[in-house]
């Protein structure tokens, strides 16, 4: 019997593709964003009338994890934007070379974007571990999910940079503590952005424009080596 | 559940560096997981069950070497002592917030296998 040392990452495969992905969107200037949430917290809600309002602005595209159904990625396609499905056939979450291959087939339809949406598999836990090649994630809390879900998913609520809470529209009809939700990522994440929307009505979209326009300008303005981690 | 996909990765990490030593039968894996890595070892080792069965490597153990986060308090200095919590905890001493440094290991440290008797 033979003892080996061995020392290798058990994400190393993951995290190769995830730094190829890092240059060819730093190449190309194009901001990454992961979002991450629970299922039927407004994802694609949200992409949707974030395509309509940016769409004759900037080149924006969408990949959508999913399970199973092409749904979200039609969705997305119907507000003006291409988008691909990456269905994972049951997998929990989307890795860097679902990715690099999802872009790959579909060629220059996702290629030299201003900002790229990749919309995870529904679901708080596993995506968090996987790095896309994203510039930042985004965890979305809608106001139905309860307003203890930052404590009881901590690692999302740490790792995102910035927290949407959705469906604001609702909170009258709700027992969702907003004050409570904000203190609560505060304290896991103390610098992490912190937005409040709902797409149905508007309220709070403008923010999340803005955002979204600074932080393209940034990407683009960005020299493409000083975005790739050592 | 996404450790079967790990154990399908420390599977893969496994069988390469043997193969790169002539090939053999996996005997045994030993993985540092920290405790914010989001990885369950119950799981993990079931997981790795499963990928190793009906095949020639089939009954190769894989330990879990569990690394706990280090705890640090402003004002007891560093806690050994596992407060609640898995990424908020408060001091056990004095209640106040902890700053959690590590636990974030998943790597594949050593492992042994038979040579040739694959």
């Amino acid at each position: 019997m033979t003892e080996i040392d061995v020392r290798r990452k058990v994400l190393e495969a993951n995290a190769s593709a995830a730094r190829s992905l890092k240059e060819t969107f730093g190449a190309s200037g194009t901001l990454v964003v992961n979002l991450i949430s629970s299922p039927g917290s407004g994802k694609t809600t949200l992409l949707e009338a974030t395509a309509r309002a940016l769409k004759d602005r900037f080149r924006l595209g969408g990949l959508d994890g999913d399970i199973a159904t092409e749904r979200d990625a039609e969705r997305l396609q119907r507000a003006g934007i291409p988008a691909r499905q990456i269905l994972t056939g049951g997998a929990c979450h989307l890795d860097a070379r679902q990715v690099e291959k999802a872009l790959a087939e579909e060629g220059s339809q996702l290629a030299g974007l201003d900002a790229l949406f990749i919309e995870n598999v529904g679901n708080l836990i596993c995506p968090t571990s996987y790095d896309l090649g994203e510039d930042f994630k985004v965890v979305l809390l809608s106001v139905v999910e309860g307003d203890d879900k930052p404590f009881k998913y901590p690692a999302i609520f740490s790792r995102a940079a910035f927290t949407v809470v959705t469906k604001c529209d609702l909170l009258p009809h709700v027992d969702f503590d907003l004050s409570a939700v904000r203190e609560q990522v505060a304290a896991l994440n103390p610098s992490a952005g912190f937005l409040v929307v709902s797409a149905r009505s508007g309220e709070g979209m403008d923010a999340w424009y803005s955002l979204l326009e600074e932080k393209i300008a940034w990407k683009r303005e960005a020299p493409a080596a000083a975005l790739v981690a050592p | 559940m996404h450790e079967l996909g790990l154990a399908a990765e420390i599977f893969r990490i496994a069988r390469e560096t043997v193969d790169a030593r002539g090939g053999g039968r996996l005997e045994s894996v030993t993985v540092v997981v920290g405790d914010l890595a989001a990885v369950e070892p119950d799981l993990l080792e079931f997981a790795w069950k499963a990928t190793v069965a009906g095949g020639l490597d089939e009954g190769a153990k894989l330990h879990v070497d569990w690394r706990p986060a280090r705890q640090l308090c402003s004002s007891c200095g560093e806690v050994p002592e596992r407060a609640e919590g898995s990424w908020l905890r408060l001091c056990p001493r004095c209640r106040q917030p902890l700053r959690v440094e590590g636990g974030d290991e998943l790597e594949v440290r050593t492992m042994t296998f038979s040579e040739g008797a694959a």
